[in-house]
């Protein structure tokens, strides 16, 4: 029995669809992220599993009862909005009870649990101030201690860290994450922030145009993507998608038609290779051109071309290319993934060659 | 070194005035001198080609005391305002609320809740007029309709009132709506969300969130529906012209016949100062009592 | 040298102008003239249209004939005028504002500006009941202009269906009450048409000048500085007023509404109304059924207060202007304009002569209403008007509504009324 399970979900505003026959299940304790690009049907899934949407056809279970037409009210959920949804006229202790109260829990036990949820996300000095007087973050933890305190077993959370700076940002995932752990929450977290996902997740379901794209750990997406758009989605910078093509009986790269990259090919396919998949070699490899490099600190991504192909490459250390020069790039066969072009999905059939 | 300073303090302090003047002179022309006018006036009788006017102390203000018509259109005006004010406030929030949700025709229902407002009070009255009156009146021929005898609304003293009551909240609860629609708009949606996943109802959520975060709007429209119940008399000329027997005057109204039907600009005056006295001390006591328990965003 | 000889040459040449061909007349004069307008029509192109044609015929007056609202801002405008720097020479205003006019020092008395026999003989030629409000102290304030009564409207159609003679409406009170009864038509509970109505709103001490007058009691002295609202004959005028609602039951109790009286009448809603003669072009041109005009019924005799406007001269005027502004009222009130005006209008026309020339003889023969307001003339007395006539009024007003609403009784009312007159009043005899 899965916390929630979602099947045949679609959303409907007159003509468009925004959720697409979506189905997927989520276990007790997992921290689950709908990632996408934005207008890709994540947050309006999210809003269903809350009940702020109603469904068009579909049903969604949690703990195995069917909760499609539950009032949000009666689904025992928790939710961090994008925009923390405090209350401005209240002070952060009236926010973080303001469901406890409403649900006539005693005092005694408000009290209780409020000391408890303020330490734990670090509020117990705030908790006179109003919304208004605290910083980005000490909002966002105040949202947290909101949803924290109902002690729902399941929490959503819409987007909570896009608006805070860069720092805080990744210091707020450590913590989720460490506040998911402990208090063995169910959580799923809407981001179009594929580093987030990455670093968050048991598990992404990686959604386009209101459809699964890609459902799996990190680790899955990122070493097998299911498809162009999972490949290039995850990753920074994304993976390399290079056209191939036949020349003279051989698989190579459009413009470059002399290094065999390709064992056999069965219709037009592109090879997607990680730019830290790539390595710049002295002798051997295939044959490119390198036009300007990106210093990160620790490593250096170079804008390389192979035949009519732009490529990535991510280099360790300091690399400087002030004019364009000769190169020769390699790979190992393993790192590469092949798509079709037609569909964009990937196939196994066809290996590829180590250049 | 500081010659030059006050030097230059001087100067700055005369552009500081010159850019005052503008604002300064439409102030004292048409607010502090009409008023101090006026409080000097009620100290005097009224005068007269035959009889110049005179310093009489607080004579008018003894009249006052002895004015039946006075205390009669002083009640009146209090009943008027404490019916009016709640009840328009509350219809106006209740039909923000109403068409802020999703509805069919929704700014049809929005434009024809804030038709009233557009139209001048002298139109409304004569529309009203046609409502109210006795045996043709719209009024009577649906009581009729119903089998109910028709009734003489406007001349009856005990419906008199009641019947300008229901005019002015049709007027200006429209122009009120306006808004607490805006400020409904403003409010987030979350809001209401994060509410209902707490498990709040309807009116919880209109009660410890909703109505809270409204209350600027409220202030500010109390005190207009406050202004606006002493202010707004235009309907009387049309529809009763204060009476029978002065049932239906109001301040205003009763300051307008003594100035300008009575000639009596001196006791106006007093009324008047009156009128001025008991606005402001309404206007201190809202800021003073309510303001601390507005929330500003 | 030069600054000098131009206005020299300038006086010059307008001396030479008044030499060859206005010899005979002083200085241009120019006059300025407020009038209101009370009931609806064209009234104003019409006094345009009169005033252009005087500028016509007297080359060396113009007037500026301005259009001031409603009596009540005319009388207000005119005051203003006075203490600003451009005063009027002369107006038309309410009859009644004669006190108000006088105590404030605005007006000049016509007998201090008349001079030749002919012009005495026109301040006569006014009917005599006209000229009651605008006279006081001796002497004459005001020259009747758009002057107007109260008459009777009948539904002749209803008093046919009522079994009644249609030409024959009630002539006294007990008639009132007795045909009234017959005319107030109800099915089961409900009344679908009243026997009379009699305005209460607006100007109810106007309607109930003509009850008391009726009663043969006016409501006034000639000096404008005693009441008579505690008289018994006024107590039972008030009493009658009320009975015919709440005793009779011909008419709906409480006030009835001025405004709307006319489409009740019109709608059928009541047989008989009482309104000014102002509506009866209107009527005329409305009423979907046969209606008569008639006088107001007698109790101990018939009665009417006369109502509308005077022309007054202003005291801040210099002789010649005085002269001027006589000579374009004489000109408006001359019979002739005088007809114009009332087949126009629908006010009376308010000298003898006036009935006398052809055209309004004939407009009478076609339209026999029209001539009621003359015919009932010889029994109207002047409106309230008083010292302080805008409280004295009200008072009445309210003390009137007061008993009509069932709140006080008429003793009670009137003499609460009259208390309150005397101490305005006392200082004025």
């Amino acid at each position: 029995m899965s916390a929630i399970e979602l099947s045949d979900i679609v959303k409907r505003w007159g003509e468009t669809t925004a959720v697409d026959n979506v189905s997927f299940k989520i276990e007790d304790g997992d921290f689950v992220v709908l990632l996408g690009p934005s207008g890709c049907g994540k947050s309006t899934t999210l809003r269903m599993i809350a009940g702020l949407e109603d469904v068009t056809a579909g049903t969604m279970k949690l703990n195995g009862v069917d909760m499609t037409n539950v009032a949000p009210s009666k689904r025992r959920i928790s939710m961090v909005f994008q925009s923390y949804a405090l209350f401005p006229h209240l002070s952060v202790e009236e926010n973080i009870l303001f469901g406890l109260k409403v649900r006539k829990i005693p005092r005694d036990e408000r009290a209780t649990r409020l000391d408890k949820v303020a330490e734990l996300v670090g509020l117990s000095t705030l908790l006179d101030r109003k919304p208004s007087q605290l910083s980005g973050g000490q909002r966002q933890r105040v949202a947290l201690a909101r949803a924290v305190i109902a002690e729902n077993k399941i929490c959503l959370m819409d987007e909570p860290l896009s608006n805070l700076d860069a720092k805080l940002r990744q210091d707020m995932r450590f913590e989720i994450r460490a506040l998911q752990e402990r208090l063995n929450m169910t959580v799923v977290y809407v981001t179009h922030d594929q580093a987030e996902a990455m670093s968050m997740a048991d598990k992404v379901i990686l959604m386009r145009e209101g459809r699964i794209e890609q459902e799996g750990t990190p680790d899955e997406l990122y070493n097998r993507p299911a498809t162009v758009f999972a490949a290039s989605f995850i990753g920074t910078p994304p993976m390399n998608l290079i056209n191939t093509t036949t020349h003279d009986g051989a698989f190579v790269i459009e413009g470059e038609n002399q290094t065999q990259v390709l064992e056999t090919s069965l219709s037009e396919v592109l090879i997607g290779i990680r730019p830290e998949h790539i390595s710049i070699t002295d002798d051997q490899g295939i044959q490119a051109q390198l036009l300007s490099a990106d210093y990160q600190g620790a490593d250096t991504i170079v804008n390389g071309l192979i035949g009519t192909q732009k490529v990535l490459i991510r280099t360790p250390g300091r690399v400087a290319i002030n004019k364009p020069l000769h190169a020769r790039l390699s790979w190992n066969k393993d790192n590469v993934h092949v798509f079709k072009a037609d569909t964009g999905a990937r196939t196994e059939l066809i290996n590829a060659v180590s250049v | 070194m500081t010659r030059k300073m006050t030097r230059y303090s001087l100067k700055s302090q005369a552009t500081g005035w010159l850019l005052l003047m503008p604002a300064a002179v439409f102030l004292i022309a048409f607010t502090y001198y009409p008023t101090i006018a006026t409080l000097a006036k009620s100290f005097f009788s009224q005068g007269t080609a035959l009889r110049p006017s005179q310093f009489v102390g607080l004579e008018n203000y003894a009249s006052l005391l002895d004015d039946e018509v006075f205390w009669k259109v002083a009640r009146n005006n209090i009943i008027y305002a404490g019916i009016t004010i709640p009840i328009s406030i509350a219809l106006a929030l209740l039909m923000a609320i109403w068409v802020n949700g999703r509805l069919p025709l929704r700014s049809l229902t929005r434009i024809s809740y804030f038709t009233p407002t557009i139209l001048p009070m002298i139109a409304v009255a004569n529309i009203w007029l046609f409502f109210y009156t006795p045996e043709i009146g719209l009024l009577d021929q649906t009581l009729r309709g119903a089998g109910f005898n028709g009734h003489n609304w406007l001349g009856d003293p005990n419906t008199v009132l009641g019947c300008i009551i229901v005019v002015t909240i049709w007027k200006e609860s429209g122009f009120f709506m306006i808004f607490y629609l805006a400020a409904l708009q403003s409010l987030p949606p979350e809001l209401e969300e994060a509410a209902k996943l707490e498990g709040a109802s309807r009116w919880t959520y209109f009660r410890r969130v909703m109505f809270p975060l409204l209350m600027p709007t409220t202030l500010f429209v109390m005190i207009n529906a406050v202004i606006n119940s002493f202010k707004l008399v235009d309907h009387l000329f049309i529809l009763t012209k204060g009476g029978p027997d002065n049932s239906s005057s109001l301040l205003l109204y009763y300051i307008y016949e003594v100035a300008f039907s009575f000639l009596d600009q001196a006791y106006a005056s007093t009324l008047t100062v009156i009128l001025l006295g008991a606005l402001a001390a309404i206007a201190i006591a809202q800021f003073v009592f309510i303001d601390k328990k507005v929330h500003y965003q | 040298m030069r600054s000098n000889f131009k206005p020299k040459l300038l006086k010059l040449a307008i001396a030479g102008a008044f030499s060859l061909g206005l010899a005979s007349s002083a200085l241009a004069v120019d006059l300025t003239m407020y009038y209101p307008v009370a009931v609806g029509g064209p009234l104003t192109k019409i006094v345009d249209g009169m005033v252009s044609e005087f500028e016509k015929q007297n080359p060396d007056i113009h007037v500026k004939a301005i259009y001031a609202g409603n009596y009540n801002d005319a009388r207000i405008k005119s005051l203003a005028a006075l203490k600003s720097g451009k005063p009027a020479q002369t107006a038309v205003m309410f009859s009644i504002d004669i006190y108000e006019l006088i105590e404030q020092g605005a007006i000049v008395a016509f007998d201090d500006v008349v001079e030749t026999v002919e012009e005495k003989a026109w301040l006569k030629s006014f009917y005599p009941a006209l000229m009651e409000n605008g006279k006081t102290q001796g002497k004459t304030w005001g020259i009747p202009f758009q002057r107007s009564t109260i008459v009777m409207y009948y539904n002749k159609d209803a008093f046919r269906k009522a079994g009644l003679d249609p030409e024959k409406p009630p002539a006294t009170w007990d008639e009132l009450v007795s045909m009234g009864q017959k005319l107030t038509q109800k099915t089961g509970g409900k009344v679908d048409q009243w026997g009379a109505m009699i305005p209460s709103t607006g100007y109810p001490y106007w309607m109930f000048g003509a009850l008391s007058m009726q009663n043969d009691q006016t409501l006034m002295n000639g000096d404008g500085n005693k009441t008579n609202f505690d008289a018994p004959a006024t107590v039972a005028a008030l009493q009658f007023w009320k009975d015919l609602g709440s005793k009779h039951k011909i008419m709906p109790s409480g006030t009835i509404e001025w405004g709307t009286l006319r489409q009740n009448f019109l709608a059928g809603k009541t047989a008989i109304m009482w309104h000014s003669t102002g509506n009866l072009t209107v009527v005329k041109k409305k009423a979907k059924f046969d209606f008569g005009v008639a006088m107001l019924p007698a109790n101990k005799r018939r009665g009417t207060p006369t109502g509308g406007g005077n022309f007054y001269i202003f005291k801040k005027s210099t002789p010649e202007e005085r002269k001027a502004s006589m000579k374009l009222i004489r000109f408006l009130t001359d019979p002739e304009r005088t007809a114009e005006w009332s087949m126009k209008t629908g006010y009376l026309a308010t000298s003898a002569g006036a009935y006398g020339t052809a055209k309004l003889k004939q407009y009478v023969k076609d339209f026999p209403p029209a001539a009621v307001a003359r015919d009932q003339l010889k029994f109207a007395t002047a409106e309230l008007s008083t010292y302080q006539t805008g409280r004295i009024r009200k008072l009445l007003d309210d003390a009137i509504q007061s008993v009509l609403t069932g709140a006080k009784s008429p003793a009670e009312a009137l003499t609460g009324a009259q208390k309150k007159a005397e101490r305005l009043l006392k200082r004025y005899r």
